[in-house]
């Protein structure tokens, strides 16, 4: 089976971030960049069905600035056969980038296309159900485990207080939620063997695309306002005198009950 | 690639640029790593004395173990820069566990790989390099630790093999190496020129564990004494050859200082990392302890220090990574990092107060820890004797 796997770069998790000087977007300087965390669990799906079947394929694919080929070589270190980068410097809408994935997909042929549910920077979540939509493929979104099943693959997905289980005949597209295992680290000799595998490049005029798709402008990007400081009450006296304290210091002064 | 920030800046410099996007990989996997899985256990191995095997063969089978072995023998074949991009990380997170590393790689895989027949290689190194089969290196003996070339340990041919008879002394990962270089002498009255290196496997009849010592610091790391009784060794396990056990032994240490000079910067940056967020957190005096000058001036100095002390290490690295002549690079940064530990480790505590000094809090894990780098694989005094020794010949 092939998988290919869409994944963004995004600042790192560790990040501290800053609002740059347009107030539109964020500080680009002092920034770590890294797989998307829900991406990373979608590599880590896609590579377990790669350790119980070693005839699986799985190749990786980002559009993005030329800075995007480290996550791609990082997706390689943790063990995927192949990537695809399309480059863009251009900060691009969800309908262009799914349009540009929608080409690379097509030419590569995949079985299984995962993305993240949403990347961790804008958190917007349209790429994946745009592909499946541009593809005209079925989409499951939620997803937690992947098996193969009696009708193609059982698709695992996190709903509230349980899972479903949903059967779907390739192709399809399926938007990860989590993976069971944490993602692997990439392993050392990983990194030497992705050192030696060629990234190719295309743009987005290969890929059929002119940017120019209807997208939401940023008007205006703040940090939260600071929190206030806490304060600290010293009580005294039983459960029941303490309990009556609070709660009449939540009432009156906090206002929250 | 960059990997997520420290407190300190070499990696932010120019020189930053000079790391390949493996080695950035490298750094990245390994502080990562160091973070999420050997960080949140340094204060229980501390305390138990033992580092978790399961934390060992993941090292291993992440390839940290096998790092500079070439892929033809089961390594990841990345340079020493990068093994001390990695040894940096996790001696960051915990010495006791960077130390299994450092003591394996720099010391029993390092010898094997540059002084091993190819036999020997093949034979030893594949399973080293997942970390499935933990090297030692045993040379101190409880009579000669500096003064290496008076060791009684004693090795006699007989036939085929080789019979070794002795005790070794501090010997890092003793008792749980399989696989043992041991230095031992082929005839007393040629001194150093007699010594010989052998590749000792656990399990080999008269090769037993002694006591273990109760130390300092770096307390999960396991030190040994070792004893050689009627021990028989095959000749074929003999590396190098007879009267080249000290050269050995001493290029081995090179290279092994380099790792305690990384190390060494692990455990400083630590101290400041610790000391950086602590003194933004602690108020005194109406605010933040890191507005205040006394304070800043510490965490300066540290900051200062960890990235001289980085660019020696990595210098003598990429020295030894082209080839070239790297013994006073590896003394320089070693001395120099050392010091640098033991200082920001002080410092960490007066940072911490009345705090640094409990177990609750790293500071005193890292006072203690920081130590042993000024001693072992040849200490500052010996440091300082390679460093002019090298000078002195230059000027010859």
């Amino acid at each position: 089976m092939k998988f290919l796997v869409c994944l963004k770069q995004v600042p790192d998790s560790t990040v501290r971030v800053k609002v740059g000087g347009d107030r539109r977007s964020i500080a680009a300087e002092g920034i770590t960049w890294s797989i998307s965390p829900y991406d990373e669990y979608a590599i880590e799906l896609a590579l377990e069905r790669k350790d119980a079947d070693a005839s699986t394929v799985v190749s990786v694919v980002t559009v993005g600035p030329a800075r995007s080929r480290d996550a791609l070589r990082q997706a390689l270190a943790m063990g995927c056969d192949d990537a695809t980068l399309v480059t863009s410097e251009a900060d691009l809408s969800a309908l262009d980038v799914a349009k540009a994935l929608a080409a690379v997909v097509n030419e590569a042929k995949p079985d299984v296309v995962l993305c993240g549910k949403q990347a961790s920077d804008d958190d917007q979540g349209l790429v994946g159900p745009a592909l499946a939509e541009a593809l005209g493929w079925p989409h499951v979104g939620m997803l937690t485990k992947l098996v193969p099943g009696a009708s193609g693959l059982e698709l695992w997905r996190e709903v509230e207080g349980g899972h479903e289980v949903w059967s779907a005949a390739p192709p399809v597209v399926a938007l990860v939620h989590k993976s069971e295992k944490e993602p692997r680290y990439p392993s050392l000799p990983g990194i030497m063997k992705a050192k030696r595998k060629e990234i190719p490049e295309k743009d987005l005029a290969s890929c059929g695309v002119t940017p120019g798709a209807p997208r939401p402008e940023v008007a205006l990007m703040d940090l939260p306002p600071q929190r206030g400081q806490g304060k600290v009450w010293k009580l005294d006296g039983d459960a029941k005198g303490v309990a009556e304290q609070v709660a009449k210091a939540l009432r009156e002064e906090a206002k929250v009950v | 690639m960059t990997a997520p920030t420290t407190a300190t800046s070499t990696e932010r410099s120019g020189f930053d640029l000079a790391l390949g996007e493996e080695q950035e990989l490298v750094r990245r996997t390994a502080r990562e790593f160091a973070r999420e899985k050997v960080l949140p256990r340094a204060a229980e191995i501390d305390e138990h004395k033992k580092v978790p095997r399961e934390l060992v063969d993941e090292m291993g089978a992440l390839g940290f173990m096998g790092i500079f072995v070439p892929e033809r023998y089961g390594g990841a074949g990345l340079d020493r820069l990068a093994y001390v991009l990695a040894v940096e990380e996790i001696n960051r997170a915990c010495a006791s566990t960077g130390v299994i590393l450092c003591s394996h790689a720099s010391l029993a895989v390092a010898p094997i790989l540059r002084w091993g027949t190819e036999a020997q290689r093949q034979r030893w190194l594949p399973a080293m390099a997942r970390g499935e089969r933990i090297g030692c290196f045993a040379l101190s003996e409880p009579a000669s630790g500096s003064d290496a070339a008076a060791m009684r340990a004693s090795a006699r041919r007989d036939g085929d093999d080789w019979v070794l008879d002795g005790t070794k002394n501090f010997i890092t990962n003793g008792s749980i190496a399989d696989v043992c270089v041991v230095f031992a002498q082929t005839d007393a009255s040629l001194r150093h020129r007699g010594i010989a290196a052998f590749v000792v496997e656990k399990g080999t009849p008269g090769f037993s564990v002694g006591k273990l010592e109760r130390k300092l610091g770096i307390r999960g790391s396991d030190t040994a004494q070792l004893v050689f009784e009627g021990c028989r060794v095959p000749a074929a396990n003999m590396l190098g050859a007879v009267g080249e056990g000290f050269r050995i032994a001493l290029s081995t240490l090179d290279g092994g200082r380099i790792s305690i000079a990384a190390q060494a910067v692990g455990i400083a940056r630590a101290c400041l990392e610790d000391a950086l967020a602590y003194a933004k957190e602690r108020e005194a005096f109406g605010t933040k302890i890191a507005e205040l000058q006394g304070i800043q001036w510490m965490l300066a100095d540290m900051a200062t220090e960890v990235d001289a002390a980085r660019l020696l290490t990595w210098r003598a690295a990429t020295l030894e990574d082209a080839g070239e002549d790297h013994v006073l690079a590896a003394a320089e940064a070693k001395l120099f990092a050392s010091d640098v530990a033991v200082k920001a480790a002080r410092d960490c505590v007066q940072i911490f107060g009345g705090y640094g000094y409990l177990q609750d809090f790293p500071a005193e894990r890292h006072y203690r820890d920081a130590k042993i780098t000024e001693i072992y694989e040849g200490t500052s005094e010996i440091m300082k004797l390679v460093i002019s020794e090298q000078m002195l010949k230059e000027q010859a």
